[in-house]
């Protein structure tokens, strides 16, 4: 070959190879950085091997001893608080570091700047939303001396001697090498950050948006219906009262008129949180909690039961620890990038939450006009907007420049159709981690409830149980108040309707030590029709009611209850509605083997059970078959899907107790109930025929119901499962979906009586998929089976624990 | 027995590099190959040698350590190769010695390139 030629062919073969070293190609990552063998993706053979160890961490005052279990669990010892804190912060890094970052990228609006365009869409609507706003100004109104301030600076020095550490020894974890960025430097506002994406995965609410465009499509009257404030099936409330003050709720006399306008303006931001990539959006929460007194308790001592359900993903969203220290002896779970025990126990008292589920997003169409030009009219004077800009960095593209405009009620979420703010509990700021540290703290329900009275968003039902044999539930959170107006859907934005502040801390949903002996919630309406305070709809802001219902059911029953009491009702998969609806349809239908297999049928939606696969084909083709000519004819704009949980309320309640009703006709002709749901069943046993074959026994629900917990990163090969399980959006269990990627992320049973605390979260305790520790706990979750939850002394001398000692 | 010596001591550079977090270090040692040995015959596949076991040798060192079997897997499913482990350890090599290949190649070349115009 002439060298010429030659030399040419070597230098596009070498700029080939190095541009793809250095910068990748295609998919794939910078292969020089993300492939090197000793620096790169690999390291994370080396990250999962974990022995004892001494290291040296800037920042602390005193030796540290960090006890590991040999599942992962973690626990600190510090001899000061501040080493407590910086010791949590390091640890939470060495295991979660990636999933910190990304959380604090995803509240902050800068996941475009390293996956790309994906994230474009959710990082416009949380800087518009404002998550960053609120961090800055909650840090900002810190005192120098505040506790949470502290444990916030000294939290992000441990995990940034972890990123220098990582840094130093060319050891950073996989997926930023994969990703080719380098995690900047901890902040105490990241935290507050994180926990800002908590409450909005919790507390934001785009139902009156949805609201909105049912009132269009399928008319006020109908919405009005259908949607209701007080729930119309029958539910089981914790807080049954005296209440302070007369009932005040009525119910919706008349649904307003939605214009095309606000039409528009909810078609708009209802179509863009619809469109955020999975796991980026709200995905809302539903939680179990309950508590029995000790003297309802075979030990004597109260019980007391936690499970959040939420996004399961791996890693968890959950990390489990115990830290001990001077001012905090606590063992739990924490959400890694904050420095506190969310759910656990201290040495005197133990709580869990579920989430509260009342109104906490308001939405206002401010009133403009073309003479008055970046300005709203507002208590009725003009007003200029003020505006905040952002630029997003976006990979392989380039940076998005953003302005928000604010009003007084909160961003302007949309200028189509009609300019719509919103009015966001989630932006109120909330010391929650100040709170928690107070919570951590509490010796008694006295210090438990005090703590607690600082808690704006999101609302949470907190339950406690102490060693005294006390239980409670306190439903904290900012309850927002409006003068008056149509909260359930957009409202003017001239002022006559704004928030007006929350209902007094003495009045918000509560109970302690009720006679009964019992506390539960499960995201039910925590209080009666005769709750002097608007909360929220019943059919869109609170849960149906059928997990409530079931609880209650099993902790009302006479006799003692044990601790194994307590994990069988978490684990429990009796569906409540099923209970209530079978017996009526078995009296519908005429015989057949599907119906032999009903009649036999304990209600459990167990994987073997083809009754199970029945039942739910059934209620689906039950509420296809009454309500689907409606969103036909009418053109709704909503998902039927969507609104499931409402229309099956009212579903239920008709069946029950209205079996005439209006609904059911059709065709010009007369129908009830049982006719409806002939149809339904016929339906049913046609699609699951087609589906499985002509045996109904073969129709097991393990065919139909999958679980599957998804990598955070959306790795799905680095998923669990699916696998058939358990469950259904109506169970204890709770298994939504299919398959289900939602349910409960831990699972926590107390016996002050017994001393026994256990618990079990469905991962690992690191974000490594190469650990042993990456999704170790998932099988013994499955099974339903729990782990101790150890004193930090015991997890010393338990077998195979590691033990690493910090050293300043 | 120079040739021998030159990529042992190639090899070490490599890999200390590679240690360090400049995984580049095999190019420029097969760089530095094809500019001074004179024959292409030898200064490439010695470049990809040296590429090849400047990256391999560190992975090997791990696998014997701390063993890769987990983490090869989870590299082929973050790729997207399901769990073939295999798929990572053969593309983590091939990128060590394409490094060494084809920086030793374009030492060569430039130095038969270059050659005629030094001479005159």
């Amino acid at each position: 070959m002439p060298s010429a030629l030659n030399a040419l062919a070597a230098a596009i073969s070498s700029a080939a190879v190095l541009y793809a070293a250095f910068f990748g190609a295609g998919p794939l990552p910078a292969l020089g950085t993300a492939f090197n063998p000793a620096t790169g993706a690999w390291t994370m053979a080396a990250d999962a091997v974990i022995s004892s160890e001494t290291l040296h961490l800037a920042g602390l005052q005193q030796p540290v001893r960090v006890t590991l279990e040999q599942d992962g669990t973690s626990h600190i010892v510090a001899q000061t608080d501040h080493d407590l804190f910086l010791a949590t912060g390091y640890v939470h890094a060495r295991f979660r570091l990636f999933q910190m970052d990304l959380l604090r990228r995803q509240g902050e609006g800068r996941l475009s700047e390293v996956v790309g365009k994906a994230a474009l869409d959710s990082d416009r609507f949380q800087l518009q939303l404002g998550l960053v706003r609120t961090a800055q100004f909650e840090w900002s109104a810190l005192a120098p001396d505040n506790r949470s301030r502290l444990a916030l600076v000294a939290y992000a020095q441990g995990v940034n001697d972890r990123i220098a550490q990582v840094e130093a020894d060319h050891q950073l974890p996989a997926m930023f090498t994969l990703l080719g960025y380098q995690p900047k430097p901890w902040t105490p506002i990241d935290s507050l950050i994180v926990k800002g994406d908590m409450t909005y995965t919790l507390d934001f609410s785009d139902t009156p948006l949805v609201m909105a465009l049912l009132d269009k499509s399928l008319g006020p009257e109908l919405t009005a219906q259908w949607f209701p404030i007080l729930p119309p099936n029958p539910q089981s409330p914790y807080d049954p009262g005296p209440y302070p003050g007369q009932p005040t709720v009525a119910p919706i006399a008349a649904m307003a008129q939605v214009t095309d306008a606000e039409a528009t303006a909810a078609a708009d931001v209802y179509q863009r949180l619809a469109a955020l990539p999975p796991g980026m959006g709200t995905t809302g929460g539903a939680s179990n909690n309950w508590a029995v007194a000790g003297g309802k308790s075979a030990s004597g001592g109260a019980l007391l039961a936690g499970d959040p359900h939420l996004h399961l993903t791996l890693p968890s969203i959950w990390f489990q620890l115990t830290m001990d220290s001077p001012g905090y002896h606590v063992s739990g779970v924490s959400f890694p990038g904050t420095p506190v025990v969310a759910i656990g126990h201290n040495q005197h008292i133990a709580w869990s939450e579920t989430n509260g589920q009342n109104q906490a997003t308001f939405f206002y169409e401010e009133k403009e006009d073309s003479a008055h030009p970046n300005q709203y009219f507002w208590n009725g004077s003009w007003q200029t907007y003020k505006s905040v800009s952002y630029d997003i960095p976006v990979l392989g593209g380039s940076t998005e420049h953003l302005t928000v405009k604010l009003s007084v009620h909160g961003p302007v979420i949309t200028e189509r159709g009609q300019t719509t703010s919103v009015w966001w509990a989630g932006n109120i700021p909330s010391q929650d981690l100040d709170v928690l540290l107070g919570v951590d703290q509490a010796s008694d329900f006295q210090g438990f409830r005090t703590a607690l009275r600082d808690w704006h968003a999101p609302s949470q039902n907190f339950v406690y149980a102490d060693d005294k044999g006390n239980i409670g539930l306190i439903s904290a959170g900012y309850y927002p108040q409006i003068a008056g107006g149509q909260p359930w859907l957009p409202m003017p934005g001239t002022g006559e309707y704004d928030v007006t502040g929350t209902i007094p801390y003495d009045n918000i949903p509560q109970a302690y030590d009720p006679p009964g002996g019992v506390v539960w919630s499960a995201n039910q309406r925590q209080v009666t029709a005769d709750y002097p305070y608007y909360i929220g709809t019943a059919s869109n802001f609170f849960n149906p009611g059928y997990r409530a219902n079931e609880i209650h059911r099993v902790l009302s029953q006479a006799g003692k209850l044990s601790a194994a009491d307590m994990m069988a009702l978490q684990t429990d998969t009796r569906d409540y509605l099923a209970s209530e609806i079978v017996p009526i349809l078995l009296q519908a239908i005429p015989n057949s083997p599907s119906k032999d297999l009903l009649t036999n049928w304990d209600y459990r939606m167990e994987i073997n059970s083809p009754a199970a696969t029945i039942w739910w084909t059934f209620w689906q083709s039950y509420l296809a078959a009454t309500f689907d000519r409606y969103w036909h004819s009418r053109d709704v704009t909503v998902a039927r899907s969507e609104v499931n949980g409402a229309l099956g309320q009212d579903l239920e309640a008709w069946t029950l107790g209205d079996p005439t009703n209006s609904v059911f006709t059709y065709g010009g002709s007369s129908h009830t109930a049982s006719d409806v749901m002939q149809i339904a069943f016929t339906s049913t046993v046609s699609t699951l025929t087609k589906q499985f074959g002509a045996d109904p026994n073969t129709w097991t629900w393990g065919k139909v119901h999958q679980r599957v917990i998804e990598n955070l990163a959306q790795v799905s090969g680095l998923n669990y499962g699916p696998r058939p399980d358990r469950g259904d959006a109506n169970t204890p269990l709770a298994a939504p979906g299919f398959p289900s990627s939602e349910g409960p992320s831990w699972r926590m049973v107390v016996d002050w009586g017994a001393g026994t605390f256990q618990a079990i979260y469905p991962g690992g305790q690191s974000e490594n998929p190469a650990s042993p520790w990456y999704a170790n706990r998932v099988d013994t979750w499955f099974n339903g089976q729990y782990a101790a939850m150890l004193t930090a002394d015991a997890a010393t001398s338990a077998s195979g624990s590691k033990t690493w000692s910090l050293q300043p | 027995m120079k040739v021998v010596a030159a990529v042992i001591l190639g090899v070490l550079i490599s890999v200390a590099g590679v240690l360090v977090g400049a995984w580049w270090a095999p190019f420029v040692v097969g760089l530095v190959f094809g500019i001074v040995e004179p024959r292409a015959r030898v200064a490439i596949p010695a470049g990809a040698f040296v590429g090849l076991l400047g990256w391999a040798l560190p992975l090997a060192a791990a696998q014997i350590r701390v063993g890769l079997a987990p983490t090869a897997q989870s590299l082929a499913a973050i790729m997207g190769f399901g769990h073939e482990a295999a798929i990572p350890i053969v593309l983590t090599c091939v990128v060590g010695l394409l490094l060494g290949l084809t920086g030793a190649w374009l030492g060569s070349a430039g130095r038969s390139f270059l050659q005629p115009a030094i001479s005159r």
